[in-house]
C-alpha cells in the first residue's frame, strides 16, 4: 500500500482573499510533510483540501492507492486527522471517546490502557470525563484516536499544541515511528522543532 | 448494508444513549413542552367532550410540536460542541444516520409512552382499537425520525437556525400526519379501519428513508 495525495493547479479564494492560485504538488507515503506558514497562509486550509473536506474553485486534489484512484468516500477511511477545530464528547470518558471513535473505523484496541501511556494519560485518566480534562490532555486523547484508528494518512494540524515537553516530544517520536511504518503524514506548524522534524517542508 | 455498518450503527446508537442519558435536556425538553401542553389544554378545556378527530389532532400537534423541541438538536449539538468536524472525520454518512434516527425513533418512543396515557386519561378518550392505535403511532414516529434526522442535519449547516427546523419538517411529515390523525380517530370511534392509510404511511416511511439515506451522503460529505 503506497499513497499518493496530488494537487494539481489548486485555485482556492475565501472572498476576495486567494489562498492558493495555481498549487501543485505531491505527498507520498513514508514521508511526513510539514506546511509552514503565516497565520492566515493556508495551513489549515491545505489539510481540509487534502482530506477532501474542502473542494478547491478549481483544479484538483485527488488520492491514490498505488495506481488506482479512491473516491472520496474510500479515501476518508484511510484518513486520522487532529485538528484544534476537532473536539471530542465531554460527556464521555476518555475511554468511552476512544472506543467510539475506532468503533467507528473497525479497529480493535488490544491494550487499551498501553495506548494511554503512549500518548502520555494513566489508566485513571481514561476512566474520567473528557469534559473534566485539560486542554494538553485533550490534545493527548486526539493523539491516541489518531493511534488507535491506525489510519494510512495523518492530517495534523498544530499536533503539539498545547502540551508540554515531554508531549511534544512525544507527538515527535510517533510521527518518527509512522513515518517508519510507511504512512502520509502531512502537518500544518508553527514549531519550527516539528518543521524541521519532518523530511520535507512546504511553505506557504 | 453489511454486518460492519450495522455494528457502527450500532456504536453510533449507543453513544447517542449513553450521552443523551447523561445530559438529557433533549428528552428532558420535549417531555416538558408536552406536559405544559396537555396541562394548558385540559384546564381550558375544563372537561369538556372533544369529538374524535378534534382529539387525534391535538395528540399529534402535541407530537409534532414536542418532537420539534428535541429531535433539531441532534446534529445542532454537535456542530456546536465541535464533535461534528471530528465525527466527519472517523465515522461514514450511513451509520451516523441510521444510529441517530434509531435514537431519535427511540427519543419519540418514551415521549409517547409518557404523552399517550396522560392523554387518555385527561381528556377521557375511548380507544374502541388499541392495536390500529399503537400501529398509527409507530408507523407515524417512525416517519416523523427519518424526516426529523434529515432535516436536523440540514438545518444544523444552516447560518440562521432558528425555526427552520419547524418550517422544513413540517411539509415533509404532512403526508404521514393527516393519515395518522385519520387513523388516530377511526381508532378512538372503531369500526371498521380500512387498510390502504396504514399501507400508504408504511410506504411514505419508507420511501423517506430511502430519501434520506441518498441525500444525507451529500449533505455529509
Amino acid at each position: 500500500m503506497s499513497m499518493r495525495i496530488v494537487f494539481d493547479g489548486v485555485k482556492l479564494s475565501f472572498g476576495d482573499k486567494i489562498i492558493f492560485d495555481g498549487l501543485t504538488t505531491e505527498f507520498e507515503s513514508g514521508r511526513a510533510t510539514a506546511i509552514v506558514g503565516a497565520n492566515g497562509a493556508g495551513k489549515s486550509t491545505l489539510l481540509k483540501l487534502a482530506g477532501r473536506f474542502l473542494e478547491p474553485d478549481d483544479g484538483t486534489v485527488k488520492a491514490f492507492d498505488g495506481d488506482k484512484e479512491l473516491l472520496r468516500a474510500e479515501y476518508r477511511k484511510r484518513i486520522a486527522a487532529l485538528a484544534p477545530t476537532m473536539n471530542l464528547y465531554d460527556r464521555l470518558t476518555a475511554s468511552e471517546n476512544l472506543k467510539f471513535f475506532a468503533g467507528l473505523r473497525d479497529a480493535a484496541i488490544d491494550d487499551i490502557d498501553g495506548l494511554f501511556a503512549r500518548v502520555g494519560l494513566t489508566v485513571g485518566d481514561g476512566k474520567k470525563y473528557v469534559g473534566e480534562y485539560s486542554t494538553g490532555m485533550k490534545q493527548r486523547l486526539k493523539l491516541a484516536i489518531v493511534l488507535a484508528v491506525d489510519a494510512d494518512v495523518w492530517l495534523l494540524d498544530e499536533p503539539g499544541a498545547n502540551l508540554d515537553e515531554a508531549g511534544r516530544s512525544m507527538v515527535l517520536s510517533e510521527i518518527a515511528r509512522a513515518v517508519g511504518e510507511k504512512k502520509l503524514i502531512l502537518l500544518a506548524t508553527n514549531d519550527p522543532i516539528e518543521a524541521e522534524a519532518a523530511e520535507n517542508v512546504l511553505r506557504l | 448494508m453489511g454486518r460492519s455498518n450495522g455494528i457502527k450503527i450500532l456504536t453510533v446508537l449507543r453513544k447517542e444513549i449513553t450521552a443523551g442519558l447523561r445530559h438529557r435536556a433533549a428528552l428532558a425538553s420535549m417531555l416538558m413542552f408536552a406536559l405544559t401542553a396537555l396541562a394548558c389544554m385540559s384546564l381550558a378545556l375544563g372537561g369538556a367532550a372533544l369529538e374524535p378527530k378534534i382529539l387525534a389532532a391535538l395528540l399529534w400537534i402535541v407530537i409534532f410540536f414536542a418532537s420539534t423541541v428535541g429531535l433539531d438538536r441532534s446534529f445542532e449539538d454537535e456542530a456546536a460542541a465541535g464533535t461534528l468536524a471530528t465525527l466527519k472525520v472517523y465515522a461514514d454518512a450511513q451509520s451516523i444516520l441510521f444510529g441517530k434516527m434509531i435514537y431519535s425513533l427511540l427519543s419519540l418512543t418514551a415521549l409517547t409512552i409518557f404523552l399517550l396515557p396522560m392523554f387518555i386519561i385527561l381528556f377521557d378518550c375511548p380507544i374502541a382499537a388499541p392495536l390500529s392505535m399503537l400501529l398509527t403511532v409507530a408507523l407515524g414516529l417512525v416517519g416523523l425520525s427519518g424526516a426529523g434526522t434529515l432535516i436536523a442535519a440540514i438545518a444544523a449547516t444552516a447560518s440562521v437556525k432558528s425555526g427552520l427546523f419547524s418550517i422544513l419538517l413540517f411539509p415533509i411529515v404532512l403526508p404521514i400526519f393527516l393519515p395518522a390523525i385519520a387513523l388516530t380517530s377511526a381508532a378512538m370511534l372503531g369500526g371498521e379501519i380500512s387498510l390502504t392509510m396504514p399501507i400508504a404511511m408504511l410506504l411514505y416511511d419508507a420511501i423517506l428513508i430511502v430519501a434520506s439515506s441518498i441525500l444525507f451522503d451529500y449533505i455529509w460529505n
